[in-house]
Parts: C-alpha cells; sequence; structure tokens
C-alpha cells in the first residue's frame, strides 16, 4: 500500500508535537513518527523550561494545562572555592516576592507526561500518531527528500518532512543534511531523580533551582567550562540531579566519564554541606538515567551555519543544533523552531514548492529570531574555563554571576524586550493572556495537578479576580491600538536595554539582593495572592479570545 | 520481556533491540574512547579491538559514536519500541 502524506514529523518530543499540531490544524495530512512505544519515555532531560519558552512559544501550551512539577523562581548558585573548608559563595538571580512564586522565571516538568500532553493536543487536532516505529532513511528521487523509510521497512511519501529527531540527528546526517557534531560540542549529562518529602523540598529549596561550581582541583564537579557543575531541580515531591561534562575537552583522549561521574557524585553528595545534612537523610534515589545533549554547538560558527533545511526537509530543534549554550536549555528554542517549520510547511504545500529555495526562508526566521540566537550564542558557560586558568576567585564568582546570575539581565535584557514587544506588536491583547498563563499555572501547581475536566459540575463563581481578569480584558481590548503602537515605536529601540542594564547592574544586583532580604516583609501579601489563585474557580483562567 | 538494573534503577528495557551498536574490527584502533565515555559498560578492549559486551544497559546516548574518530562504531536506534525507557527522564 502506497502511504501519502503531506507532512511527516519524525519524532514526538518536545517540538515534534507542536509542528504536527499546527500542520493538521491547517488542514495538511500530517503523520508523526516516533521511535518510542509511548511518547516521551525516551527524553532524559533536567527540566526547567525557562519562561520565555511560554510566552513567546506555541499559543496552545501557553492557554493550556500541561502537567507541571513546580514553578521556578530563579537560580541560587553555589561557588565553591575549597569543599573541605566550607568556602562556599552564593550568588542568586530570583523573581522577588510578592511576585514570585505566581509570576516565575520557568516551570519544572517531566519529560514523558509533558510531551504526551503535548501529542495528545496534536493528535486532537487531526495529526496521525504511529508510535514504535523508527525513521530509518529518507526516500530520495532526483536528490530530493520525498519521504521516509521506517525500520518496518514501509515507505512513507510526504511532500515534506519536518525533522525533529532530537540531538544526534542520526537521519539527518544519513539524509546528508548535516554532519555529525564533534564529541567537544557535546556534553554527557548523569542524571539522577531523587524522592523527597514536599515539605523538605519546600523548605530547602523553596521555588529555587540550585547549581554548584567549583575549582577543577576540588573534583565536585566537571571541570570549569566543559560542563555544569551541579544542576539540582525543585519537583512536586522529588529533586532532579545532574551534572555533565563534554565528550571530549580539547582533543586527545575521551575523559573516563565512567570513573569520573561517580568520584563527582561522591564527593558533591557527602561534602555539600546543604545536601549532605538537609536532602539527604530524608532522599531516596529513585531512577538513574543519562543522555548527550548540544552543549556548544552554537558556539562554533561551521557548526550553528550548517544547513537546516534541503530539498524536502527541515530540521528542528536539537536535530537543527539549536540547544542553548548558556543555561542548557532546549525546549524553548525547539517549539519555536517547530512553530516556524509548521508555518513554513503550510506555505510551501499551498505554493506547491518545497524545494530548498522556498524552504530557505526557514533559516532566515530562525536567524532573525531573537531568543534563539541569544540561547545559542550565550558564551558565559565555555567563558568559565578563563576563570579556572586565573584561578580568581573574584572572577569565578564574575563569570557565575554573568551566565546564572544577576548579570544574565545584561545579555537576556534586549532579546527578552524583542520577544516580548514583537509579541505585543502582533497580539496587543497577549498580556492579559500571559497573565492568565501565570495565574493558571500556578493554580494548577496548587492543586496538585488535579485535572481541570473534573471540575464542570461544580458552581462556577467568577469572584474579585476573575472580575478584575474580564475587566483587563476589555481594558486591553480597547487600548489595543494604542498598545501596538507603543510596541511598534519602542521596537527599534530595544537594543539599548542591554548596554542599559549592563549600566546599572552593580545597581540591579543591590536590588536583588535587598529584595530577597526583604522577603518576609512581603510574606502576608504573597501568600494573600497566592491563596486567591489557589481558591479561584480555574474557569476564570482560561483563555478569553 | 521486560529487564531492569540493579545500578541504573528507574528504567527498563524492553524488548529484543537485537546488536544496534555494532563495531567494524578492520576500522578500530582500539583507543578506549568508547569504553571510557560509556556509562552503561557495554564495551571492553582487548588486544587493541573494542567489542560490545551486551547492550543490556545501554542508554541510547550515542556517546560512543560520537567520541570515535575512526568512524568504527555504526550506531542506529533498536527497533522501534524496544530499548531503553523511563517515567523519569
Ligand atoms: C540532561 C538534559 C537536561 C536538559 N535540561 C533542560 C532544561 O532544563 N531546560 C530545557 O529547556 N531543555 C533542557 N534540555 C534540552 C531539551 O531536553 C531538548 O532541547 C529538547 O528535548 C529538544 O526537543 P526536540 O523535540 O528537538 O527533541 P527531543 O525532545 O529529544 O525529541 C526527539 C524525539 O524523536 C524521537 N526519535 C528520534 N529519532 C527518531 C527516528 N529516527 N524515528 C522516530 N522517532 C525518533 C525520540 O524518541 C524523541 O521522542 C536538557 C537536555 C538534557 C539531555
Ligand atoms: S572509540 Fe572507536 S576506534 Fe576507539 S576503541 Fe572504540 S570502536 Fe575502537
Ligand atoms: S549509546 Fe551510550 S550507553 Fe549505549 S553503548 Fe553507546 S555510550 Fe554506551
Amino acid at each position: 500500500m502506497i502511504q501519502e502524506y503531506d507532512v511527516i514529523v519524525v519524532g514526538a518530543g518536545f517540538a515534534g508535537p507542536v509542528a504536527a499540531k499546527k500542520c493538521a490544524e491547517a488542514g495538511l495530512k500530517t503523520l508523526m513518527l516516533e521511535r518510542s512505544e509511548n511518547p516521551g519515555e525516551k527524553v532524559i532531560s533536567g527540566l526547567t523550561i525557562p519562561i520565555y519558552g511560554f510566552l513567546f512559544g506555541p499559543a496552545f501550551i501557553r492557554d493550556g494545562n500541561p502537567p507541571i512539577e513546580r514553578p521556578v523562581d530563579g537560580i541560587k548558585n553555589y561557588v565553591i572555592y575549597d569543599i573541605k573548608a566550607g568556602d562556599i559563595d552564593t550568588v542568586e538571580l530570583r523573581i522577588p516576592r510578592p511576585l514570585s512564586p505566581i509570576f516565575a522565571f520557568g516551570y519544572n516538568a517531566y519529560c514523558k507526561p509533558f510531551i504526551a500532553w503535548e501529542v495528545d493536543q496534536a493528535v486532537a487536532a487531526g495529526a496521525e500518531l504511529r508510535t514504535s516505529t523508527t525513521a530509518v532513511d529518507v526516500i530520495k528521487e532526483d536528490g530530493r527528500i520525498r519521504g521516509i523509510v521506517t525500520d518496518k521497512g514501509d515507505q512513507i511519501r510526504a511532500r515534506l518532512v519536518i525533522n525533529c529527531e532530537g540531538s544526534q540527528g542520526i537521519l539527518a546526517v544519513r539524509a546528508g543534511v548535516r554532519e555529525k557534531y564533534p564529541p567537544e560540542a557535546i556534553s554527557l549529562a548523569d542524571t539522577y531523580d531523587y524522592e523527597c518529602p514536599r515539605e523538605v523540598i519546600d523548605r530547602v529549596f523553596g521555588y529555587t533551582l540550585r547549581f554548584c561550581w567549583g575549582f577543577d582541583e576540588q573534583m565536585i564537579a566537571p571541570p570549569l567550562g566543559h560542563g555544569n557543575g551541579l544542576m539540582s531541580w525543585p519537583y512536586r515531591n522529588s529533586i532532579h540531579w545532574m551534572q555533565d561534562q563534554c565528550l571530549m575537552l580539547d582533543g586527545g583522549q575521551a575523559p573516563n566519564l565512567r570513573k569520573l561521574f561517580d568520584e563527582y557524585h561522591g564527593n558533591i553528595t557527602t561534602q555539600l554541606p546543604w545536601w549532605r545534612d538537609e536532602i539527604a537523610p530524608s532522599a531516596k534515589l529513585r531512577a538513574r538515567m543519562w543522555e548527550g545533549f548540544e552543549i556548544f554547538v552554537g558556539l562554533d560558527d561551521r557548526l550553528r551555519n550548517m544547513p537546516n533545511y534541503t530539498d524536502g526537509m527541515i530540521l528542528v530543534g536539537d536535530a537543527a543544533g539549536l540547544e542553548s549554550t548558556g543555561l542548557c536549555d532546549g525546549v524553548p528554542a525547539a517549539w519555536f523552531s517547530a512553530d516556524i517549520a509548521a508555518d513554513t510547511a503550510i506555505e510551501a504545500i499551498k505554493a506547491n514548492d518545497t524545494s530548498a529555495g522556498f524552504l530557505k526562508r526557514y533559516d532566515r526566521r530562525i536567524k532573525a529570531h531573537p531568543i534563539i540566537q541569544w540561547t545559542i550564542t550565550c558564551r558565559g558557560r565555555w567563558d568559565l574555563r578563563k576563570a579556572q586558568e586565573s584561578h580568581d576567585r573574584k572572577e569565578l564568582r564574575a563569570r557565575i554571576d554573568h551566565q546564572f546570575g544577576p548579570g544574565l539581565l545584561t545579555h537576556l535584557g534586549t532579546p527578552l524586550t524583542k520577544g516580548i514587544l514583537e509579541a505585543l506588536r502582533k497580539d496587543p491583547t497577549v498580556i492579559t493572556k500571559w497573565v492568565r498563563m501565570f495565574l493558571r499555572y500556578y493554580y494548577n501547581w496548587e492543586n496538585e495537578g488535579s485535572s481541570r475536566e473534573n471540575l464542570p459540575g461544580q458552581e462556577k463563581k467568577r469572584g474579585a479576580l476573575g472580575t478584575t481578569l474580564l475587566l483587563s480584558d476589555a481594558l486591553g481590548k480597547l487600548l489595543s491600538p494604542l498598545t501596538r503602537a507603543i510596541a511598534w515605536l519602542l521596537e527599534p529601540l530595544a537594543g539599548a536595554i542591554n548596554p542599559l542594564t549592563r549600566a546599572l547592574h552593580p545597581l540591579i544586583e543591590i536590588i536583588l539582593r535587598a529584595s530577597i532580604k526583604m522577603e518576609h516583609v512581603f510574606s502576608p501579601l504573597t501568600k494573600r495572592m497566592a491563596d486567591s489563585v489557589k481558591q479561584a474557580d480555574p474557569s476564570i483562567f482560561d483563555a478569553s479570545n | 520481556m521486560v529487564r531492569k538494573s540493579e545500578r541504573f534503577p528507574g528504567v527498563e528495557w524492553v524488548g529484543e533491540t537485537g546488536a544496534f551498536i555494532k563495531i567494524d574490527g578492520k576500522k578500530c584502533t582500539g583507543c578506549g574512547n568508547c569504553l571510557r565515555v560509556c556509562l552503561g559498560r557495554c564495551f571492553e578492549v582487548k588486544n587493541k579491538l573494542a567489542s560490545i559486551k551486551n547492550l543490556d544497559e545501554c542508554m541510547e546516548c550515542a556517546a560512543c559514536w560520537y567520541v570515535c574518530a575512526d568512524g568504527a562504531i555504526d550506531f542506529a536506534w533498536p527497533p522501534g519500541g524496544t530499548g531503553y525507557r523511563s517515567d523519569w527522564g
């Protein structure tokens, strides 16, 4: 039987369902192929999805109820100069109370339920899903890709293949779209998942991620600038934990990761005071996994500029090398690029032209995306190796501050502002959608992710919060032309935000530090805000149109 | 068929994967890179030649494929629906 589709999406990870949903909604006959039996069960990640992914990513995620494990308000970095002597400094970047935890820096999630939720949305939109099916090759005719060959030997034809296969890019390499990435650009993440009572996590972490960094000779973490020290993520009743190191440092032999990871893990879990004393007594190991990710692909001009499209195929997300070289995130760029790929596919199929010449616009849009370009060119983590070279405490602290502390604002400011202004120009009412998202996600977190579908029988109560949201909707609509005009006028000025935050950096540090110190003053207000969201009728948070 | 591992809890290996990672003995220089990066201890190197002990604890990370500078490792995914899986990734 000849099978024919408009679009085949290879891989149902974070990106695949986003592309498939949009294509199916546009009326394209869309097939999603996934090699695992259940979507998401082969994806290993952190995972904090930073807020820009939700703000500027697919509308159905922003307006929906994906399963999250905990909102995140920021990062607390432990700068370890000498662990035995207890010589440890901290650098903290946090959204202050009472804004957080409702207005979050990002959301933590397990991959499997989150991806399964995305896949359900794509299938509901009409995309067909075939699991336990690996795309092993492409059908090539006259030098162009015309479809996919599966591990079952099926040949499935399509006008366009959207390749969301993840970082290894086995299919993309085989099809000759891009080369295999060198081991220096890939880091192997040794990942642990610990069960831990919620009250312990609430007390020790709250909503804040904890990262640890140390000079190389401490042997508590991978060499500076060649991986991430220790990243630990608080979930609902568990802690995710990862250390990662590049597969090759500077040529020569591959490091003995088998031995090194055990050494780092043993040293840090027994010597790091807060882990040893506050977490370890109540944490129970539940899972240990590992996976490679693209730590420095974007920093190499040649790798960053490898083709991401060819006649009949577009590469998306990790397959296109879009993982962050700074914060370690890849989901936002996977979502953005999947959205852009779907738009391109819809246009290409309408124009009946899926040639490389037509698909070039995909690459142009990726290169014009402010957040994608920022995430794949951050040098902060790579530059940590310079702090090891100088072995200067001040330098180490300053470099951590720059990439994972308040200094982040000095380079994220411009792309973030550009993203906000562009979103406002396209849809001036998006602000209320963002606010509703923050409130809905917080509600879902507080209510143990309880299924919203169980609630319809209950009487709906709008309450003061619901009325405020309705009023702000009306106001937002009324002011739309003005908001759009202001966004349009301000957009050219977004470039000034980075220099401005650089100039104000010392002041920003002081304000952030003071706001953390003053947190207790805001406790009653934070609690009141949280309670009003927690106890609201969740239907008031649903997106209005 | 579902297999578990004591060393790596929270992960299951399902079905018959077959030998989805292969080593080309003619290209292998015995450098040991694959052995050093494989946390699943899938490799052994004897007499300057690598071989796969078994893929029982392979997490399909492809680290071995990345570090083999001599192109001796032929890496493919196991058949659809087989291999490792986890709820905690
Ligand atoms: C340890 C670790 C920690 C991370 N932490 C974070 C974080 O905190 N925040 C963040 O935003 N990002 C993080 N990332 C990155 C993030 O996980 C990726 O960027 C994201 O998963 C990319 O999405 P994707 O859809 O491109 O690929 P994936 O999510 O990897 O999806 C690829 C899918 O394709 C399937 N597949 C592959 N080949 C085939 C084939 N030939 N046929 C059929 N199916 C196929 C796979 O089974 C998989 O389901 C982390 C990554 C790792 C490894
Ligand atoms: S990395 Fe490649 S060349 Fe080196 S031992 Fe392994 S298979 Fe042989
Ligand atoms: S894919 Fe990863 S776990 Fe499997 S053999 Fe290669 S290095 Fe080992």
